[in-house]
């Protein structure tokens, strides 16, 4: 049973987060109270016609720069023609014939390159609820801007499937082209799998309705299996079309797919050509940002751990922070620590962006370096940070630590003379007694001293 | 009765201007008209909110030739404050939730939108048989077709119900009833007026137009036509002065007549008719030249492939849903959809969904659709020659005069058949215009077609004014020069 390998192909439906829809100037906020952003283009009155949002183009032309895919110069939209009560024009606007993006890839977390073949623009569909035997619609996601992301069925395994998920997901995140919010559908999966023992592709069928990352995981486990029972018996296996059952963790059938739907596809009449030159597509390049698995290497080279890396990738804002010292040579592992630890919680309890404290860069690089040549402790780091934060006259130097050895051996010979019980108790061969002097030592001085440098001053003086 | 409709636009607003009538007069006289009308060329009319309307335009506006005037608009231009049928059972009640661009151009010009007109349902028909509110009778003959699909239009111009009235064209919709009934009807070039609130036929094949007694006053209903509309991608919006030619010579113009517009399918009374025009022409300093148009003849079945595709899809938004009529028995979606579109629809308008559906199916796209729409450009090529050596192309409107009611309908090709001489013109984006040029020795209207190059509406009615002002017709039905 084991010789079977899996094929696995990805169809993402991204809703992208412009302004307005796609073909008409209503809001583009589907979470808005139902049925109120609508017009009579989303509700498809006689008479009217679709525009075209700039805005989807954009976005759409960023996608597919981050996929590398080779973008369209002249392309027309088409109507795919089919009736369900959630299509009030009885067409679909998409792009058949010449989507946006051609033959661009993936980069996986383990470096393999998962094809992506086009990727095309569409518009969303109305929202069905069903409710008491009765479909109610929200139009406010009709003609919500759509792309659709196809990918090669290039992948092997669960793992590849969600990993090429979730590495879509972050890459389109990071170029803010979409929410990419699962849960409530503005990023969506269909499941193509197919099982063969040799090169040849086996049967495939759709998985619709995945509501999940770790549901791709699920369903590709039970649809392999499926798949190899029915084999393994010598059945014919048919191309279908499947749903994911979240509580069972099943699919289920819902129709063949032999029986393909004929969706009269033809060039919408009411959209002329689009043509895109290379100035079109420079000037979004401009907003093109350095994408989640450039940062992993750029990290790593800087020996930021792994386990700051990913924290780095899910916090853009900090991520992007922190790229403004890429060709600065500060240590990344300590400005990832900070900007991780205190700072993150610092912002997390004011709420407010990196960017809006008084955390300049130039203040951001002495912090680190100060830090790393110990010159302030992180105790010292913690207590000032609000004032880091929001007083741009903090006087950095007073914090700084003393390594003054004349300095600290007369800090420490005042504390030896202030206390001479514990001097006796720590000859008397008391451990514990050091630790109070070391503690006396920083006291005294603020906190500022060099702990190292005092406590080999202290031993000395005191072993005299 | 008061029978001030019988007077120009000018002498109208003359009268207006010096305050010696009210609109609400020209309100009132309409509505007389239109209650004793035996033409069936209303679908919907409103009286007390036109009265209203014309008793609230205040002070006349004497730099605005149009103020005051009733117009009247084919009922498959959307309205707010009137139901738009589109001539089908399936909005026998529907109210638009906004106007249609041209309606709001109309009533920035403060004219006065009396009602609705009837038209072939969904404007597929070439006779105003198709309408689910009976057919409309031909002014010059009530036992006669008015033509159409504008039928419904032409021929309230024509009785002089309305100075003027809106038709739309995607074959031959205006240019033909504007033959049949004897008055000028123009589709301007495609583009040139906003579509939208126009219920689509064929999106790239739709045309809004005038359609008015005389060339001087389409020219001028043309000029507050063109505004530019964001809303539809397609409209250019080019606005000028359309009158701006009009009693300039013609001598010196090139015209061309295909020959495929004289070939011997074409009714001799007709022809004759049209032939004594191009005499006419050639007698005062134009040359007149016949020439080849490669492919027009392909234009028919271009047209049943490309018009009917793009309708199927069009009309898949009638569904019972959202507005319109829905069926009050169905089991499930698909019934409900099933029932609901074929008790809705009528017969016509099932045949072209029906055959517009296979045209785009499977390998059909690529065996037809696509092969139509290169031939199509090879069309609009053959055209562009043309005008690069010529400035206007004309030949008959029609290949026959108007015939009874009740004839062809058994005939499904019949309607195409009638479009044969129109259809290239829309295949090829220009403008048209029939213009009257005569009668038969029934007395029916006989017209002719004069076709320009792109944006060139201005040429055309230079002629056209030209030939109206030689001939000097009288074109209203049962008038005294006529009996």
């Amino acid at each position: 049973m084991n010789n079977y390998k899996p094929t696995i192909g990805i169809e993402v439906h991204l809703e992208l987060n412009t302004n307005a829809k796609v073909f008409s100037l209503s809001k583009n906020n589907y979470s808005d109270i139902a049925n109120t952003n609508i017009n009579e283009i989303d509700l498809a009155y006689p008479g009217v016609l679709p525009t075209f949002n700039k805005g989807v183009l954009d976005k759409a032309i960023l996608a597919c720069l981050g996929l590398n895919m080779n973008i369209s110069r002249k392309m027309h939209f088409d109507r795919k023609n089919y009736y369900y009560a959630d299509l009030p024009k009885g067409y679909q606007i998409t792009q058949f014939r010449t989507p946006i993006g051609l033959n661009g890839y993936l980069t996986l977390s383990t470096g393999k390159k998962v094809g992506i073949s086009d990727i095309h623009i569409e518009e969303d569909t109305c929202k069905s609820l069903h409710h008491n035997g009765k479909t109610l619609l929200n139009y406010n996601r009709c003609g919500v801007p759509l792309i659709e992301i196809v990918s090669c069925a290039d992948m092997n395994s669960k793992e590849e499937a969600m990993d090429y998920a979730e590495r879509l997901r972050e890459t389109m995140l990071y170029l803010g082209v979409s929410d990419c919010k699962i849960e409530e559908g503005s990023m969506r999966f269909d499941v193509n799998i197919s099982v063969s023992k040799d090169d040849t592709l086996g049967v495939r069928s759709e998985i619709k309705n995945i509501g999940s990352i770790s549901n791709i995981g699920e369903a590709i486990d039970y649809e392999v299996e499926r798949k190899i029972a029915l084999l393994e018996k010598g059945e014919k296996l048919n191309f279908e079309t499947r749903k994911f059952d979240s509580n069972t963790k099943t699919t289920i059938f819902m129709r063949n797919k032999d029986t393909n739907n004929d969706y009269r596809y033809f060039p919408e009449p009411d959209i002329p050509y689009i043509y895109l030159d290379d100035e079109d597509i420079e000037s979004v390049k401009e907003e093109l940002v350095m994408l989640p698995f450039e940062r992993r290497e750029e990290y790593k080279k800087r020996s930021v751990s792994d386990i700051n890396i990913e924290k780095l990738i899910a916090n853009k804002e900090l991520s992007d922070y922190l790229n403004m010292f890429l060709n600065d040579s500060i240590d990344f592992s300590i400005a990832s620590n900070i900007l991780l630890g205190d700072i993150s919680a610092y912002l997390n309890k004011k709420r407010v962006s990196i960017f809006d404290t008084k955390l300049s860069r130039d203040r951001f690089i002495i912090v680190v370096n100060a830090l790393k040549n110990e010159e302030i402790s992180s105790k010292i780091f913690k207590e000032i940070l609000e004032s880091l934060m929001e007083d741009e006259k903090l006087d950095l130097d007073s914090y700084k630590q003393v390594d003054n050895n004349d300095e600290i051996e007369n800090i420490v010979n005042g504390v030896i003379a202030k206390y001479p019980d514990s001097v006796s108790d720590y000859k008397k061969g008391k451990d514990n007694a050091i630790k109070f002097l070391m503690g006396m030592c920083m006291k005294e001085s603020g906190g500022k001293i060099n702990p190292k440098t005092t406590i080999e001053a202290l031993q000395n003086l005191l072993n005299k | 009765m008061s029978n001030y409709l019988n007077l120009s636009i000018s002498e109208l607003h003359d009268l207006l201007v010096k305050k010696e009538i009210t609109p609400a007069d020209l309100v009132n006289e309409v509505f007389e008209k239109v209650e004793s009308d035996k033409l069936n060329c209303f679908i919907t009319t409103d009286k007390e909110s036109a009265l209203k309307r014309a008793n609230s335009l205040g002070e006349p506006d004497k730099d605005n030739i149009l103020w005051g005037l009733p117009i009247a608009l084919k009922d498959n231009m959307v309205t707010s404050n009137m139901r738009t049928t589109a001539g089908s059972k399936m909005l026998e009640n529907f109210v638009s939730v906004y106007d249609a661009h041209i309606v709001d151009l109309i009533n920035e010009k403060d004219m006065i939108i009396v009602g609705k007109t009837n038209m072939d349902e969904f404007a597929m028909g070439s006779s105003n048989q198709t309408s689910y509110f009976g057919p409309v009778r031909n002014p010059w003959n009530n036992a006669l077709v008015s033509g159409g699909s504008s039928g419904g239009s032409a021929s309230a111009v024509s009785s002089r119900i309305v100075p003027f009235a809106l038709g739309s064209d995607t074959g031959g919709s205006i240019r033909q009833p504007s033959s049949f009934c004897g008055i000028v009807g123009l589709k301007p070039t495609y583009g040139r007026v906003s579509r939208y609130g126009l219920i689509a036929f064929a999106s790239s094949l739709d045309q809004i137009g005038p359609m008015t007694r005389n060339v001087f006053e389409n020219a001028s209903i043309l000029n507050i036509l063109c505004k530019k509309d964001k809303r539809d991608l397609t409209h250019i919006g080019k606005e000028e002065d359309f009158t701006r030619l009009i009693g300039e010579s013609i001598s010196g113009m090139k015209i061309a007549v295909p020959k495929f517009y004289v070939s011997d399918v074409i009714d001799k009374q007709v022809l004759d008719k049209f032939n004594s025009i191009k005499k006419l022409l050639e007698d005062n300093g134009t040359t007149v030249d016949m020439v080849d148009i490669p492919y027009i003849d392909y234009a028919v079945p271009l047209y049943q492939i490309i018009a009917l595709g793009e309708a199927s899809s069009n009309l898949a938004r009638f569904d019972g849903i959202k507005y319109g009529y829905s069926t009050k028995n169905a089991n499930n979606l698909d019934d409900f959809y099933k029932k609901t579109r074929s008790e809705g629809f009528g017969d016509e308008v099932k045949r072209r969904i029906m055959v517009g559906s296979f045209m785009l199916s499977g390998k059909n796209v690529s065996e037809y659709y696509d092969k139509a729409l290169r031939i199509r450009k090879s069309i609009a090529n053959s055209f562009e020659e043309i005008f690069k050596k010529y400035d206007l192309v004309i030949g008959p409107t029609t290949t026959c005069l108007p015939y009874e009611i009740g004839e062809f309908l058994q005939d499904p090709n019949r309607s195409f058949v009638d479009d044969v001489l129109t259809i290239p013109v829309n295949m090829a984006g220009l403008p048209g215009m029939s213009l009257p040029i005569g009668f038969s020795k029934e007395h029916l209207p006989i017209g002719m077609q004069i076709i320009g190059n792109k944006w060139e509406e201005a040429v055309m009615y230079k002629l056209a004014a030209f030939i109206e002002k030689e001939l000097s017709l009288d074109l209203v039905p049962g008038g005294e020069k006529n009996e």
